[in-house]
């Protein structure tokens, strides 16, 4: 008898365990919010000395919102992360070609060498990238290419395991050599069967690289400072005038990335419906 | 002179040789099964064949030109892989019309090929399915009919059934048979599964450690293997060695050769039937008995040795554990074949 009771309760013990943990990661979630939504709240109003804040106000958006700098910064941001983010997949693409296609022995050393930016700190790659190129008389030495060049090293090691993980999960070379067989060039096969294969991956390592770009101080400041300010420069320079404009700042840098995360997980979800 | 022929094939890994001077010729229109267990260098002569691998040594030549070099996108040889391959961003009816488009045939005619190719492998109505939404079967059949349609000269199938359960790839098996003679296309198939070689194929090229180990007809190969490992793979033969065999039936057996015979020639009586010049009469204790679907084995013990003995699986005709019986074999039945030898076909 008691092992019918338990028989019938289990399907339903099993039904509790999603709700449970929906409520535990919605706790997380409220958690890991409660700094947005404490900056948001300070954005918004003039004082907070007491438990509840005071003297509620758009003033700080209006302020930003009618300053060009401020609309520029986000602009260079924007920039500086679709190209950085464009060129290390355009090199990668090209470089995975090689590796999936025609030597895969390669692998290991592209593995290697794109592995070596997570080794790299911020303040080392600046420094270097400048002591480098400056005063070589090249268009490398022009601040604003030197930051597109170190965004793409940045960024690098996280589009390749996007990649990567793409081209293994398909089975890349197994699908070439398919191609192959129906009369089709290999870099054909690459770019008309391997890469529409791929573009989720794709899209969801440059959606990480995006982030990283956008939400970067030390590269922007090190290398272009208030040459090609960014959206991080910005902040900081206006830190020191107003918190709650501080604040409303951070707000709006966070709005972007969520539009622009939400996006590319649409644009994914459309190639994974496909 | 055959339609395609391997001259003197060698292949080789690092200092790993897969394929040890293969030479053999198969004719046009022909089903040739590449036979042999896993690492035998079956699927690498097959990908040599197809460009996918280049050839150490030797020459392969196709339809009387050396192909030996020639990029696998221009050997106009049809391939389908174990693994489907199929294209995942692709529908059916994408996937088949693909080689069509890279030959630059007219729309007109791609549709016309297309719709043909996919009723020939009876998917009529999954064209517009992508690859993730077909079982196992279906989406083999579509890479068969993917690898048809551009009419090749040879068509290519490394171990296309494995992944598919057993009656789903019996009647595989037989509508590849089917698209075979409707087409007339030389195929070369790879499989380790003997009982599949033995439906499928018009000749079988059985492989051993990169070499042929024998060739012939499936007929020719079951009931005259030609070396000791022919007749471990080919059936399940009672391999004796020459004592054994000597032992058991009073006869001598040459040195350096074993004897092999197969379960199903051997006779099996409760009674001792009349002595014969034609064979040997031995007495023996049941040992077990396993159903193999319509057959029943038996194993037999005869002094020291086991004897593996198949009967039609009939009520009357069932012996139990312990009993004594009495075993016939057959001299014509009982070949002498050479120990772990090779014999070129």
């Amino acid at each position: 008898m008691s092992s019918k009771t338990k028989a019938v309760k289990a399907p339903v013990e099993g039904k509790k365990t999603p709700l449970a943990a929906k409520i535990f990661l919605g706790v997380v979630a409220l958690y890991l919010l409660v700094p947005f939504l404490t900056t948001l709240v300070y954005s918004l109003f003039i004082e907070w000395t007491d438990v509840l804040p005071s003297g509620f106000t758009l003033r700080n958006y209006a302020e930003l919102f009618t300053n060009s700098t401020f609309w520029l910064s986000i602009g260079r941001t924007l920039i500086l992360c679709l190209v950085s983010v464009a060129i290390t997949i355009v090199l990668l693409l090209l470089a995975m070609y090689v590796v999936v296609a025609v030597n895969r022995k390669l692998g290991r050393f592209m593995q290697f060498v794109c592995m070596i930016p997570y080794a790299l700190q911020g303040v080392i790659l600046s420094i270097g990238i400048i002591s480098l190129y400056t005063g070589t008389g090249t268009i490398l030495s022009n601040r604003m290419f030197m930051l597109f060049g170190a965004y793409t090293i940045l960024v690098l090691p996280y589009i390749y395991q996007g990649i990567r993980n793409a081209l293994n999960a398909i089975d890349a070379n197994m699908l070439i050599q398919a191609a192959e067989m129906l009369g089709c060039g290999r870099f054909r096969a690459y770019v008309q069967v391997v890469l529409p294969n791929i573009v989720s991956g794709i899209l969801v390592s440059s959606l990480l690289a995006e982030s990283i770009v956008f939400g970067d101080f030390v590269l922007a400041n090190n290398i272009a400072g208030t040459n090609y300010q960014n959206i991080q420069v910005f902040l900081q320079a206006n830190m020191a005038r107003s918190s709650g404009l501080s604040s409303a700042i951070v707000v709006i840098i966070f709005l972007v990335v969520a539009a622009v995360t939400a996006i590319v997980l649409k644009l994914q979800r459309s190639s994974q419906n496909r | 002179m055959a339609y395609i022929e391997f001259n003197d094939v060698v292949k080789r890994f690092g200092d790993n040789t897969v394929l040890d001077h293969i030479d053999f010729g198969i004719q046009q229109g022909d089903l040739v099964t590449l036979l042999g267990p896993s690492g035998c260098g079956k699927s690498t002569l097959l990908r040599c064949l197809s460009g996918l691998e280049t050839v150490t040594e030797g020459q392969i030549v196709l339809d009387g030109r050396d192909v030996t070099n020639v990029p696998a996108s221009k050997r106009n040889i049809g391939m389908v892989f174990q693994q489907y391959s199929l294209f995942p961003n692709m529908t059916v009816e994408q996937n088949v019309a693909f080689g069509l488009k890279m030959k630059k045939v007219d729309p007109v005619t791609i549709e016309k090929k297309v719709a043909e190719a996919i009723a020939m492998v009876e998917l009529t109505g999954k064209e517009k399915a992508y690859p993730a939404s077909l079982s196992g079967g279906q989406q083999q059949r579509a890479a068969l009919a993917r690898s048809i349609v551009t009419e090749p000269a040879v068509l290519l199938l490394d171990e296309p059934l494995s992944a598919i359960d057993a009656k789903l790839r019996k009647a595989l098996q037989s509508r590849i048979r089917e698209i075979h003679q409707e087409l007339g296309l030389t195929t070369i198939f790879v499989t380790h599964d003997q009982d599949e070689a033995m439906v499928m194929s018009d000749v079988i090229q059985l492989f051993h450690s990169g070499r042929i180990e024998q060739a012939g007809s499936p007929v020719e190969v079951y009931t005259h293997p030609a070396s000791e490992f022919a007749a471990s793979f080919i059936g399940s033969y009672n391999q004796l060695t020459g004592a054994q065999f000597s032992a058991i039936s009073g006869s001598p057996v040459p040195a350096g050769h074993v004897v092999a015979v197969r379960p199903e020639t051997i006779g099996i009586d409760r009674t001792r039937p009349a002595s014969t010049d034609d064979g040997y009469v031995v007495p023996g204790t049941v040992v077990n008995s396993t159903p193999r679907g319509n057959v029943l084995r038996y194993t037999v013990r005869v002094g020291q040795t086991n004897l593996l003995v198949d009967v039609l699986f009939r009520s009357f005709h069932m012996f139990d554990p312990g009993e004594t019986v009495y075993l016939t074999l057959l001299k014509h039945d009982c070949l002498v074949i050479p120990e772990n030898a090779r014999s070129a076909a």
